[in-house]
């Protein structure tokens, strides 16, 4: 690993991207278990006001991650998002209903209004974590993605080898290993949001939706370990072909002695075998991490205390993340044709001016967002309750 | 023209169209319930905490979807043109990062605060919020401006070969930051914002005015209203002529577009009206502003100044990038910007006239008629600016950079719009284009419907939740 612009960067993505699904993480939770925990309007009300004064800040991390991704890795944003068009567009589809089912909901009498957009947000919110995880997965086993340069094209970049409909399906088709392990990462990013939702929830809320947050979080943490440890099982399978090393030298980028210490990993058929454990060390570690926090979330939410939980289910995700980003690095987006094909963060990045300038203003920036929304949600952490939305009603009508 | 190319311009400009009936409220509503907080506080007058509210929870309704149009705007950079976006990432990417970190985050974050805050926080902290949120706004403007900016004017920046292909490279983030096409528009576009809030302002209180209903709160926000919206649309007028000026100099073919402005000529006239025939490049009809070198005197401060014409600007461009058309389309240039300056003029008079017959306002129903049938004209100005600034920017995606004579100094960075695209399938983007227009419709009209049902609902107690 080395400490120079390009990884500082990669870093600093992976924090946006890990804080996206910390925060929003939360609420996207809240949404999916929507319809479990809450049975009453006045219930719901109360689920959703759990969330309500911060979402919208948590989704502002989705959108400087995206900022961030185009910004650092311009050749990362435009190959990723045209590539994945389908999907994104049902992800992006998704947060439009959710943040304006949030904001609708209340504002009509009406059953069948408010059934609607509660029917919303549990199924938006279910597609975001669901997507979020298929896109990690796919990514992760490697993408069938060309290097137009190579070809002598020097406008299209990187482009999808695939064409629609089959660069959808394969995403989530469970005979193609890119859309199975993507599948498999889908489904154990949903159990983690829930987890967190339900963090949340025992530490925001108390009465019923405490209580049936806690039980439900007691049945998924089981599912959510095996599923975690089936992927990570199948990830330590995952390799990748080089099929012109001369060409992997010049197109990836990479600093020689990363490039001789890839090189020296290779089989004699150019197959770089176990290509995400390549730093087995670190990444068993924070593996290991993960699993002892979930441990933790388990041991706080049997004692109700959601404070620690809370705390818990973030630790768990920022460890595992962080693996994956080990894993990978310092490939983005590996290519499943060949490897010489694939972004790196080194092929993939901007100049050192804009890398330069960027960090300057994330280093100023980020510390005072973070504490002010930390100050933010320490000013809205009281405790709320069917009882406390229904005083609440009553004395706004007598002021 | 390509079908991939047509859908997804006309997915860019719908995406366009729908978050620009959000976002400038955003911008001026925010200000202006900022001020009428200050005011409660200030003053401690119940009035103007109900006032806050009232116009806040207007604001809240509309924000949802301003957030949801936004993010499909950002992620469509990427999703429908992936050969702008890495040709150009470098440079236009930074912007809109640091909008991300330092503007849109605190926007977001205080205007919780602000929104559920009431009595929950402490008095200064929520008066705070509220500014931070107004700022917060207009200072996502201002970066997204500054990425618009480049793509009109590419200055700070240099093209060079990397491992994926040619892309523009930044040399100099400040000449990106201080680029004056993009600091003009900043003033151009936060100040349509304050012209459009006042005119919403205006136009609820006088729908309530109109029924006499809760006369003393609609009437003191009409007042603010007027007062704000007045000295806006006046600044518009001067910041508009500085923005016409750096158009003229950087951009010659959107300029000869905008005034339809065929051949050559020192002392050229301004146009009130033009019929143009593209092919046979002159206009069929027009009728001149009988002031002698007008035009000539607003893009380049000198009466018998010269300027391009499209005719020439089309020879000089072939010369240097090859056969094609490089006129904007100039019928549509042209009205889109000579309704946006005509309406410009118009909410000059419909704030002035307000502020005269202030006194008797309630029983004034003629104007305050007027008034509440203009709210959807600020909603078209803004629309018909963005056009003249977007459309009269084709065929370029990224224009060449000029020097401040119109002549081209760094023809590589140019880009056209038609070699920007996705390697898309038409399926996809039929799809996406579909299924958004059928979303965007259905949740603007059911956003209308809820605006309209607390607007003319007015002002009452509830508690603020979800």
């Amino acid at each position: 690993m080395h400490f120079d612009l390009q990884t500082i960067w990669a870093i600093l993505v992976t924090i946006l991207v890990a804080g996206y699904v910390v925060t929003d993480g939360f609420d996207l939770g809240v949404g999916i278990l929507h319809p479990f925990v809450a049975k009453t309007d006045i219930e719901r009300r109360v689920n959703i006001n759990a969330i309500g004064p911060v979402w919208d800040g948590n989704e502002v991390w989705f959108i400087t991650a995206g900022g961030a991704a185009f910004a650092a890795f311009p050749e990362l944003y435009a190959a990723l998002f045209s590539s994945l068009y389908i999907a994104l567009f049902v992800v992006l589809l998704a947060l439009i209903y959710r943040a304006v089912s949030f904001e609708f909901r209340s504002k009509e009498e009406s059953e069948g209004w408010r059934k609607f957009w509660d029917q919303s947000i549990f199924w938006s919110s279910l597609i975001v974590a669901l997507l979020i995880g298929v896109a990690i997965g796919n990514i992760l086993a490697g993408l069938p993605i060309i290097n137009s340069h190579i070809k002598g094209d020097i406008l299209h970049g990187f482009v999808y080898a695939e064409k629609f409909p089959m660069s959808f399906i394969n995403l989530v088709n469970p005979f193609v290993f890119h859309g199975l392990f993507g599948l498999l990462v889908g489904v154990t990013t949903v159990l983690f949001i829930i987890m967190h939702g339900v963090s949340w929830l025992l530490w925001k809320t108390e009465g019923s939706i405490a209580e049936r947050a806690r039980s439900i979080g007691l049945k998924v943490w089981l599912p959510f370990v095996i599923m975690y440890v089936i992927c990570t099982g199948l990830a330590y399978t995952i390799s990748f072909k080089v099929k012109n090393p001369e060409l992997a030298k010049k197109y990836l980028e990479l600093p020689p002695d990363m490039f001789q210490q890839i090189a020296s990993m290779l089989d004699s058929n150019g197959v770089l075998h176990h290509a995400l454990f390549r730093f087995p060390v670190i990444e068993i570690a924070l593996i290991v991490l993960a699993a002892l926090c979930a441990v933790g979330w388990l041991i706080a939410v049997k004692n109700a205390n959601g404070a620690s939980a809370f705390l818990f289910s973030t630790l768990t995700f920022l460890f595992a993340g962080f693996a994956v980003m080990f894993g990978a690095y310092p490939l983005a987006v590996p290519s499943s044709i060949a490897l010489e094909h694939s972004i790196t963060i080194y092929n993939g990045a901007s100049s050192h001016l804009t890398l330069t300038v960027m960090l300057i203003a994330a280093i100023i920036f980020t510390p005072i967002v973070i504490a002010y929304q930390a100050w933010v949600y320490k000013m809205f952490l009281f405790k709320i309750s069917p009882e406390s939305i229904k005083r609440e009603i009553e004395e706004a009508a007598e002021h | 023209m390509d079908f991939v190319l047509l859908v997804s311009r006309l997915q860019f400009a719908m995406t366009a169209f729908f978050h620009f009936v959000f976002v400038p409220l955003t911008l001026g509503l925010s200000t202006l319930s900022a001020i009428m907080l200050t005011l409660h506080y200030a003053t401690g007058k119940e009035i103007y905490r109900d006032m806050a509210k009232f116009w806040a929870k207007l604001f809240a309704i509309n924000f949802a979807l301003g957030v949801a149009t936004g993010l499909v705007h950002e992620f469509e950079f990427g999703m429908n043109w992936s050969v702008y976006s890495r040709f150009v990432g470098d440079i236009f990417g930074a912007p809109l990062a640091i909008e991300g970190l330092l503007a849109f985050f605190m926007e977001s974050t205080f205007m919780g605060v602000f929104l559920f805050g009431w009595d929950k926080v402490p008095k200064a902290v929520h008066l705070l919020a509220a500014w931070l949120s107004s700022i917060g706004s207009n200072l996502s403007a201002l970066w997204i401006l500054v990425a618009n900016g480049w793509m009109q004017h590419p200055v700070g920046a240099k093209v060079e070969m990397a491992a994926a292909g040619k892309r523009a490279v930044m040399s100099d983030w400040w000449a990106v930051v201080f680029n004056p096409v993009a600091d003009v528009k900043f003033w151009h576009t936060a100040t349509a914002g304050m012209i459009l809030a006042s005119v919403f302002v205006l136009s609820v209180s006088a729908y309530h005015l109109l029924r006499k209903q809760h006369v003393e709160f609609f009437k003191k926000s009409a007042y603010i209203a007027l007062i704000f919206g007045f000295i806006a649309s006046v600044g518009e007028i001067i910041i508009g002529d500085i923005h016409a000026h750096e158009v003229a100099k950087t951009q010659p073919t959107k300029l000869a577009a905008m005034e339809a402005l065929w051949d050559t000529k020192q002392g050229a006239n301004v146009l009130l009206f033009a019929w143009a025939d593209q092919k046979a490049q002159k206009n069929v009809v027009e009728i001149p502003l009988p002031i002698p070198g007008l035009l000539s005197f607003l893009a380049t401060h000198d009466f018998n100044g010269k300027l391009l014409g499209a005719k020439d600007l089309q020879k000089m461009f072939e010369a240097k990038f090859g056969p094609g058309e490089y006129i904007p389309p100039v019928n549509f240039v042209f009205w889109a910007f000579h309704i946006m300056v005509y309406l410009g003029f118009f909410f000059v008079l419909l704030f002035l006239v307000g502020l005269i017959k202030y006194k008797d306002l309630e029983n004034s129903p003629g104007f305050l008629k007027l008034a509440l049938y203009s709210l959807p004209l600020p909603y078209i100005a803004c629309w018909l600016g963005w056009a003249t600034a977007e459309v009269g920017r084709q065929p370029w995606i990224v224009y060449p950079l000029t020097d401040d004579y119109g002549k081209i100094l760094l023809p590589d960075i140019g880009l056209k719009t038609a070699q920007a695209v996705s390697p898309l399938t038409s399926v996809e983007v039929i799809i996406t284009y579909i299924l958004f227009a059928v979303t965007f419709t259905g949740l603007a009209i059911a956003d209308f419907y809820l605006l309209s049902k607390f607007a003319t609902k007015g002002p009452e107690k509830e508690a603020e939740l979800y």
